[in-house]
């Protein structure tokens, strides 16, 4: 127990006080030269900026950087469909509430999701985003459900508002879903009660940058 | 207003390059005044002409970063990115005031990398990976 405290006061005494930690060590116990060394926390570089450097070692960074021919042939198509996806994305919209206002907004002429290719389609065959924008009630869990299911792949959910990431205000109510993560898988989570349409153009650009670091057929090539 | 003269001034103004920059990070041909340059190399301008701009395209920046968003700005010229002071950081003398010693050097979100703020949390995981239990047959 002491031991552990002493370590990460260590730890803690290398980092300079109150930066962000960059890169996270995996393993807890060897204490290696890299743990010695802290990554830098700071970066003003355009060609490496924080975002990379919090990326070393990671599998994700080993994904993206091509080991042989093959590799680069494939990342490159990876690189093409991801490009193709996060440029036409068609959210499912399924407001419940007034987080739906929010996500009109963004659809309005102010923020005008049309200029990033972001266009709602009202079937859920036809679309590849979900924004579940509200609170989800037990009656309509299974409704969420079976329009999730009957999205192609691939398919992307963003949980919009306080109410579907978590409940929120409604969390000790006997008729709400304490988070729309309890019934389907969320890629983002927008915060806020409701969010600004602001926020939510945020978290749609920020799905764009997890489109964009999607590599499957390199993943199935290394399989 | 956004006319046809107005592209091609832009384009004559400045130049070739910087045009095909701003077709594949900006989607338009802006011309204005180079207001100044923050710590990350992301350049900051405006042009206040009416016959040029309209209201809320007058200020731009042009990133440094090819995969840019908006949390690269840092504060002090989201303020004026965003009108909220009238003068940049580098003429505003009650920016220039309120920097504080103990103020950390501005990071971009690093949502989605390692880096990402994951708070300490001992709630058992809500989604755990299915392990088929086979239940005797009686």
């Amino acid at each position: 127990m002491f031991r552990t405290a002493a370590n990460s006061a260590r730890r803690m005494a290398f980092r300079a006080p109150g930066a962000l930690p960059a890169r996270r060590s995996l393993h807890a116990s060897a204490t290696t030269l890299q743990d010695k060394i802290p990554p830098p926390n700071y970066s003003l570089s355009a060609t490496e900026p924080i975002t990379t450097i919090a990326q070393h070692g990671s599998n994700q960074l080993s994904l993206e950087t091509p080991q042989n021919k093959a590799e680069y042939v494939l990342s490159t198509l990876d690189k093409v469909a991801n490009w193709a996806r996060q440029s036409s994305m068609w959210p499912m919209t399924f407001g419940l509430a007034c987080c739906a206002v929010e996500m009109m907004h963004m659809a309005a002429a102010r923020y005008d999701q049309d200029r990033l290719g972001v266009v709602f389609r009202a079937s859920p065959r036809q679309s590849d985003i979900m924004i579940v924008a509200g609170t989800l009630t037990n009656k309509m869990g299974p409704a969420l459900r079976k329009v999730y299911d009957q999205m192609p792949e691939p398919r992307w959910v963003i949980s919009m508002g306080s109410c579907a990431n978590g409940g929120g205000y409604y969390h000790y109510s006997y008729s709400v879903v304490r988070g729309c993560d309890r019934i389907v898988p969320v890629d983002i989570y927008v915060p806020g009660c409701p969010p600004t349409a602001e926020a939510l153009l945020y978290g749609m650009l920020q799905l764009q940058r997890k489109m964009r670091r999607a590599r499957s057929s390199v993943l199935w090539y290394r399989k | 207003m956004p006319s046809l003269q107005r592209y091609l001034r832009s384009i004559y103004r400045v130049g070739f390059r910087a045009w095909w920059r701003q077709l594949n990070y900006i989607g338009d041909a802006k011309s204005g005044r180079f207001v100044g340059q923050d710590q990350f190399g992301n350049k900051y301008f405006e042009n206040y002409n009416a016959e040029e701009e309209v209201p809320g395209r007058q200020r731009w920046v042009d990133f440094a970063q090819v995969h840019y968003q908006a949390s690269q700005v840092p504060p002090e010229w989201h303020s004026w990115i965003s009108h909220i002071r009238k003068d940049p950081p580098t003429e505003d003398a009650v920016i220039a005031a309120s920097r504080q010693p103990w103020q950390q050097p501005w990071t971009e979100s690093l949502t989605g990398t390692r880096g990402a703020y994951k708070p300490y949390n001992t709630v058992a995981p809500k989604i755990n990976a299915w392990e088929p239990k086979v239940s005797p047959r009686a």
